[in-house]
């Protein structure tokens, strides 16, 4: 015996798997999703080294990204930013947070925090330098120059 | 009595429609589909970069000074490493204090060749250096610095430590001419 029209019109398919499989796919993205990538300047080239190994600070360090590219400018969050200012300013904000911790920085001490280099591999050194000093003024002393495993792209 | 046999049925038969939220779940896998971009794996050299200052050391006795002095070191701690560039950045010529290690680009069979002469400064039992200054051309490529800086990382002092005290100095133009 044949369906009528109005049969057909009536059918309900159990949307319960694929919504199932869906929410799935979305817990996935939400746990390999990382917001810490957008500091990181991803059209900057960088050198290629073997023996560079990945960071791993186990949460214990904080981390000061520099994105230089090869004419010497920062990019903070994709922003040029002027170099001198935002380390000072950072420093001083670092140094505000140790004292309110309770561990204020002595005359002469080290800040924990890490400089994370990410220079353009044509990068000249006398302009990178100049960056490496600048930190060294405001006492950071610890520095990762960052560098890919092997080469990426054409 | 009947109204509540009514009310419990009526509950029970209650259906969600489910194709407002797989509409929804669907736009939310959408967003983190087109945002999903995997970044690739970065490496890192790590450094602890004291300001440029040469230690001075002031123990060390006069049969250790020689050799020092012999390898580059002059009555210092501080073993210095020049790299010299042409003029597109590239490395033109190394020099572990005043020897030579290699002329011509950075590659694989240089590299090993200064790789040896630093083990040779630093592998001698009683060799009094702790660090490196590494002099550097001012117009020296960021990639063929890191060259460089791998081999020195790779180094030991005398007490089987892995050597950690790098500090960069900016050759001037006399120097770099030479």
């Amino acid at each position: 015996m044949a369906h009528s029209p109005l049969d057909m019109s009536t059918a309900q398919p159990n949307l319960t798997p694929l919504l199932d499989m869906v929410f799935q796919l979305i817990t996935f993205f939400m746990l390999v999703i990382n917001f810490k990538d957008a500091a990181l300047d991803q059209s900057l080239q960088l050198p290629v080294l073997g023996s560079a190994r990945p960071l791993d600070t186990k949460g214990q360090e904080d981390l000061l990204v520099l994105n230089i590219d090869a004419e010497g400018r920062l990019k903070v969050y994709g922003v040029p930013r002027e170099v001198q200012s935002y380390i000072a300013d950072e420093a001083r904000q670092e140094e505000a947070r140790l004292k309110t911790k309770g561990t204020p920085l002595k005359a002469g001490e080290e800040l924990p925090t890490m400089v994370v280099i990410r220079a353009d591999r044509t990068t000249p050194f006398k302009l990178l330098n100049d960056i490496i000093k600048t930190c060294q003024k405001h006492n950071y002393r610890k520095f990762a120059l960052k560098a890919m495993n092997r080469r990426e792209g054409p | 009595m009947r109204r509540r046999r009514r009310l419990s049925r009526a509950l029970t038969d209650v259906e969600l429609n489910l194709a407002s939220m797989l509409d929804m779940a669907f736009q939310l896998l959408a967003f983190f589909i087109l945002t999903f971009r995997p970044s690739p794996i970065e490496g890192q050299l790590s450094l602890h970069l004291p300001p440029a200052v040469p230690v001075t050391n002031v123990q060390t006795e006069r049969t250790d000074v020689t050799e020092a002095a012999d390898a580059g070191g002059t009555i210092a701690k501080t073993l210095e490493v020049s790299v010299f560039a042409d003029n597109s950045g590239n490395v033109l010529k190394v020099q572990v204090g005043l020897r030579t290690a290699f002329l011509g680009p950075a590659d694989t069979g240089n590299l090993h060749k200064l790789d040896q002469k630093l083990h040779e400064a630093f592998a001698f039992e009683g060799s009094p250096f702790e660090q490196i200054v590494i002099r550097v051309a001012p117009n020296l490529k960021y990639e063929e610095l890191m060259k460089v800086i791998d081999v020195c990382t790779r180094q030991k002092t005398a007490d089987g430590q892995m050597l950690h005290k790098i500090s960069f100095v900016e050759m001037s133009g006399t120097e770099q001419a030479k």
